[in-house]
């Protein structure tokens, strides 16, 4: 566990070193929500029902094309069979990792979600939506990060992965837009699309913590 | 034991194709002569008897990919790669034979080709799937070890994914008001009934038919690569 933190902090400094890949994420992440409010003219019409569509379309490209870059620096440098020689288990390297990505990830989301309540004059800052942007995003990044390995191998991997990992998430996309809907009032009760979310997430962690392993053993 | 099973594997390519052959003559003759014409649905109703062993074998298909996935992981071998993708190929052309049928059936008697009911999203989401499945591994190496080993895990988490995906839509088909689409079953009569067994032994041996085919093309295509990195080799040399 203690290495899974390390490689999280080794991460989470490259990362922070090398800001740009994380601000284009970020980046990308603004410009659709502004190009949402501009496509849908959300600024003049009663925009709530559509906001959690808008929410979380954005959120899962940012993540899918965020968990890209997470092991495009690897693969470059030809650093991941060294992080595999060191001593922290896959497993360790695998949560390092996605914990970073959920960190960073995170920090994105609450910046859309801030612009969001800007934009479009709605209260999006509150526990329950936040407990559901975490459970969501904790859903995804586990999932995106395993796929992501796929990206060292092939060509043309800004394409492959969103075509991947979009048809896996659809449940979760569901789940998360259902609940955030809710939690605006938008349709009543959150509870089926909170537990929805909450086993996808427990399921895609299980899953791509047990196979991460054995996909990068050589 | 394993002769003898290396012996019933063998008979695919002398016994496998005119069972086939003649399963699938029997079922179109049965569908498009012998079966009763359906009073309310009319000549469409005989889609039902490839429509429906397709969308079996699709999953079928889907849960070979799925075991040779695991295959692929554990024993690391290039054989199950080849069967995994050979399977996934026969399951995404059924499932795509599926949904266009569907489609063809829907829209006499549901007014429309495509509607988000939970069985049809859940059989798209499938073809995503498994199509993207294949993208991924079409633009690997095909004698690529570690391309093969990152599929095999989309293999896994694809299969693995469909319980979740059909909670999912039948929570969201369902919270939403939709028009009845499904109204009571009726249950089948004795001649459709027989028709419709004979559509899955025919559709059936069709998918293991295409399956070995796909797969022993797999085959040769890693040996090919294979030869090919030789010659390289040994030209270089």
């Amino acid at each position: 566990m203690s290495l899974a933190w390390v490689v999280m902090q080794k991460d989470l400094r490259l990362a922070w070193r090398n800001r740009t890949a994380w601000l284009s994420a970020g980046a990308f992440a603004t410009i659709s929500v502004l190009i949402y409010s501009f496509a849908f003219d959300l600024a003049t019409r009663d925009v709530r029902p559509l906001l959690p569509g808008v929410l979380w379309t954005t959120f899962l490209f940012a993540g899918v094309f965020a968990a890209g870059q997470s092991f495009q620096h690897e693969a470059d440098e030809g650093t991941f069979d060294a992080v595999l020689l060191s001593p922290a288990s896959p497993t360790a390297i695998f949560f390092g990792k996605a914990a970073s990505n959920l960190i960073a990830l995170l920090v994105i989301e609450c910046s859309q979600l801030v612009l969001a309540t800007i934009l479009f004059n709605t209260a999006l800052i509150s526990a329950e939506l936040l407990a559901i942007v975490f459970v969501g995003t904790v859903g995804y990044v586990s999932l995106t990060t395993l796929l992501s390995i796929m990206g060292s191998r092939v060509r043309s991997r800004a394409v492959l992965l969103p075509v991947l990992s979009m048809p896996l998430l659809i449940p979760l996309l569901i789940g998360a837009v259902r609940a955030t809907g809710a939690s605006l009032g938008i349709e009543a009760g959150t509870a089926p699309w909170m537990l929805l979310l909450a086993v996808f997430a427990l399921w895609s962690t299980l899953i791509s913590a047990l196979l991460f392993p054995v996909a990068v053993e050589r | 034991m394993t002769a003898l099973a290396l012996r019933l594997l063998n008979l695919r390519w002398t016994v496998l194709p005119p069972a086939t052959g003649i399963a699938m003559m029997a079922m179109i003759v049965g569908a498009l002569v012998a079966a009763p014409r359906e009073i309310i649905e009319g000549e469409v109703q005989r889609l039902m008897y490839i429509h429906v062993p397709s969308a079996i074998a699709t999953y079928g298909a889907f849960f070979i990919t799925f075991v040779a996935s695991i295959m692929v992981l554990w024993k690391r071998d290039m054989r199950w790669d080849a069967l995994a993708r050979g399977s996934a190929q026969v399951g995404v052309l059924f499932t795509a034979l599926v949904l266009l049928s569907g489609a063809i059936w829907g829209r006499p008697i549901w007014g429309v080709y495509w509607t988000w009911d939970a069985r049809l999203t859940t059989t798209l989401i499938l073809f995503l799937i498994y199509s993207a499945y294949l993208l991924a591994r079409a633009i690997s190496d095909s004698t690529d070890e570690q391309a093969a080993r990152y599929a095999a895990v989309i293999g896994i988490v694809g299969f693995l994914d469909v319980p979740l995906i059909q909670m999912s839509v039948r929570w969201w088909r369902t919270l939403h008001p939709q028009p009845i689409i499904f109204t009571t079953k009726p249950a089948l009569p004795g001649e459709m009934l027989i028709v419709l067994l004979i559509g899955f032994v025919a559709v059936f041996l069709l998918a293991a038919w295409l399956i070995s085919l796909s797969t022993e093309t797999e085959r040769l295509h890693q040996r090919l690569a294979g030869v090919r990195a030789g010659v390289d080799r040994h030209e270089g040399a």
